[in-house]
């Protein structure tokens, strides 16, 4: 999809959000009304003026129909993203320091590393350095395993 | 002398020590910033002795924007955006040779510029918080206004003047989701027991400064080489330039004021800075074939940001910058909201927070001076390594502070929307102002409005309320000026 597209696309989401948010205050109860209904009504039109000034720039602006891409290389970008995400769902299970510990290196092969000299050393040094500078020397708690 | 005492313990000086050394390191690692060093680290301090935090923070921020420089000088491949000035001078200098003149003349600017800004936040902070003292929720809600305003000058040729602003907008909205302090009510939660609080802006932080840059440089098809050949003659034993001290002190002044005033970062600090050292230069044919005064100028400009940013910060709640945001997040943390009680309740943190910085300048002087040649190959670390690495860090500190799983999807969340929004021209200091000063602005907003009777006049009414529209004024009209005069130039063509 090209960027301009795009482009207009988060703008018009931006107009509906605006909308939504508006007639959403309607539902604000008592004292809400007069305060914080008003202030989220502001906030509203300010986001659906703007958006609206932009959308309206950029509909008349001739601007070159390049691709949007948010990464050069997508099954790394996808494979960190899926990672990070299994890193968080081992993270209140298995504390921090076993889940870390697979994925440093996996993410680092992902990545193209191939030494695995150096990916051990780094893995062990980080787990090291977690340990001595936050646990040992600054007294942070960090979580642990809950078997 | 009680503050200082405070300072010149074993524990203090320790916590600083590894603060600046992190910092110059993180800082010398092209790909990240002390946006992220900070950001990444505030969570972690949440258990800590708030001082030593706080210490460590502002060590990390202090050694970062001096470590961006090492790489930029010897490797031509700037740490931080903050050292690309220079870059521009430092490295042909090293390819001449002299690349130990480039990191001496480098290390003793940003020592320079740092100094002086931190002594302008000691001098002149408790002197502007006395002031927050006469605000009203009318002048707070301005005040978050202002610095709003701030945002609307870092659009620049990447963020379009609009879109900066809808951007500020937008971190506001989202600041908005959780429980109404006027009614009690929830709103916007999605039926979710993690979003009753409401969003918190360290996952956002981490999320936007950190994990971003991770997701780029993962998703990179190729990494270009580094040219290691000028790293010979960085060891050479060189004497400073005469008359070098004018450009320093220029950089100095020019960083601080420019680190001041809200939404300005290092990076425009140090261009505005070379440039104003290349319109007094005698030797103005030497820019851009390797100047020392460039070098001075930019990394004084650079390091002199540091203190000045701090000002609106612990003042009034306004982040100077970015990593001033993620300061700021520190002090909130760790229950001191920024304004006069900074300097009365909390003088005890406050104060050695800010003398600490000295000494962070003293050892980033002593490192730079003894190690950084040796520490400009830490800009080869391959991302392969350093990607996992920072983004472990990135979900401990996104879980810590919580202790909340949702925090680290949070994280996630935030970097693939923050990366979509940055493709499209969006600003992401934007984003994050507006995310922290959206309850500051909400709260004034409708405390004024009760004390208004429903009246919206009442934000115009004092005379600090309308000094502060004038102020307002003052930083919407210039850059607004000047979008319009682009807008039609390129239209005309």
């Amino acid at each position: 999809m090209s960027r301009a597209t795009v482009d207009r696309l988060v703008l018009a989401g931006f107009i509906l959000l605006s909308v939504l948010l508006y007639l959403s205050t309607d539902s604000y109860p008592g004292i809400a009304q007069k305060t914080s209904a008003k202030y989220v009504r502001f906030l509203a039109v300010c986001l659906g003026g703007l958006s609206l000034v932009q959308l309206g720039i950029s509909l008349l602006r001739d601007g070159r129909e390049d691709r949007l891409s948010l990464t050069e290389h997508l099954p790394r970008f996808l494979g960190l993203i899926a990672a990070l995400v299994a890193f968080g769902l081992s993270f209140k299970k298995l504390g921090f320091f076993i889940p870390a510990a697979v994925f440093i290196p996996l993410v680092a092969i992902m990545l193209g590393q191939r030494n695995p000299v150096l990916i051990t050393l780094t893995t062990i040094g980080l787990l090291a350095f977690v340990y001595l500078i936050f646990i040992a020397l600054l007294g942070v708690t960090l979580p642990g395993p809950r078997f | 002398m009680e503050y200082l005492s405070v300072v010149f313990t074993l524990p203090a000086l320790l916590t600083i020590l590894i603060g600046t050394f992190a910092g110059v390191v993180v800082g010398g690692m092209p790909g990240l910033t002390a946006t992220m060093a900070v950001g990444l680290l505030v969570p972690f301090t949440y258990t800590m002795d708030p001082t030593l935090g706080l210490m460590l923070l502002g060590g990390i921020y202090c050694g970062a924007m001096y470590g961006g420089s090492i790489p930029a000088i010897l490797l031509n491949t700037p740490g931080t955006p903050a050292a690309v000035a220079t870059a521009i001078e430092g490295y042909p200098m090293s390819r001449r040779g002299e690349g130990g003149l480039a990191l001496k003349t480098s290390v003793v600017a940003s020592f320079t510029g740092g100094t002086f800004s931190v002594f302008i936040l000691l001098l002149f902070a408790p002197l502007l918080a006395r002031q927050a003292l006469n605000f009203g929720p009318a002048e707070t809600f301005l005040l978050a206004i202002m610095g709003l305003a701030g945002i609307i000058s870092i659009a620049d040729e990447n963020t379009s003047l609009i879109k900066a602003l809808l951007s500020g907008i937008l971190g506001m909205i989202i600041a908005v989701v959780g429980t109404d302090d006027m009614s009690g009510s929830l709103r916007y939660t999605a039926g979710l027991v993690e979003l009753i609080d409401g969003v918190d802006f360290m996952p956002a932080l981490i999320g936007l400064f950190s994990m971003i840059q991770m997701l780029e440089l993962a998703g990179q098809r190729d990494h270009a080489p580094i040219d290691t050949s000028a790293l010979g003659g960085a060891r050479k034993r060189a004497k400073l330039p005469k008359g070098i001290g004018k450009f320093m002190a220029l950089g100095s002044g020019t960083g601080t004021v420019i680190g001041i005033l809200p939404g300005e970062g290092a990076t425009i600090a140090a261009f505005i800075s070379y440039n104003f050292a290349k319109q007094v230069s005698k030797a103005k044919a030497m820019f851009g074939k390797g100047n020392p005064e460039g070098v001075a100028a930019a990394e004084a400009g650079n390091n002199g940001c540091v203190g000045g940013s701090l000002v609106p910060t612990i003042t009034l709640g306004i982040p100077g910058n970015s990593v001033a945001a993620a300061l700021m997040g520190a002090f909130i943390i760790h229950g001191m909201i920024p304004g006069p009680e900074l300097f009365t309740i909390y003088a005890d943190r406050t104060y050695p927070f800010i003398l600490s910085m000295f000494v962070a300048n003293v050892t980033f002087l002593i490192i730079g001076l003894a190690f950084a040649p040796y520490l400009a190959r830490i800009a080869l670390i391959p991302p392969s390594v350093m990607v996992p690495v920072v983004c472990a860090f990135a979900v401990l500190g996104s879980y810590a502070l919580n202790q909340s799983v949702f925090d680290i999807y949070l994280m996630i969340a935030f970097a693939v929307f923050g990366l979509l929004l940055k493709k499209l021209g969006f600003s992401l200091e934007g984003l994050i102002l507006g995310l922290i000063l959206g309850p500051i602005a909400e709260g004034g907003f409708s405390q004024g409005m009760i004390i208004g009777k429903g009246s919206p006049t009442i934000f115009f009414q004092s005379e600090i309320a309308k000094v502060m529209w004038l102020i307002i004024l003052v930083l919407l009209l210039p850059p607004l000026v000047s979008h319009i005069r682009r807008l039609r130039g390129t239209k005309a063509r």
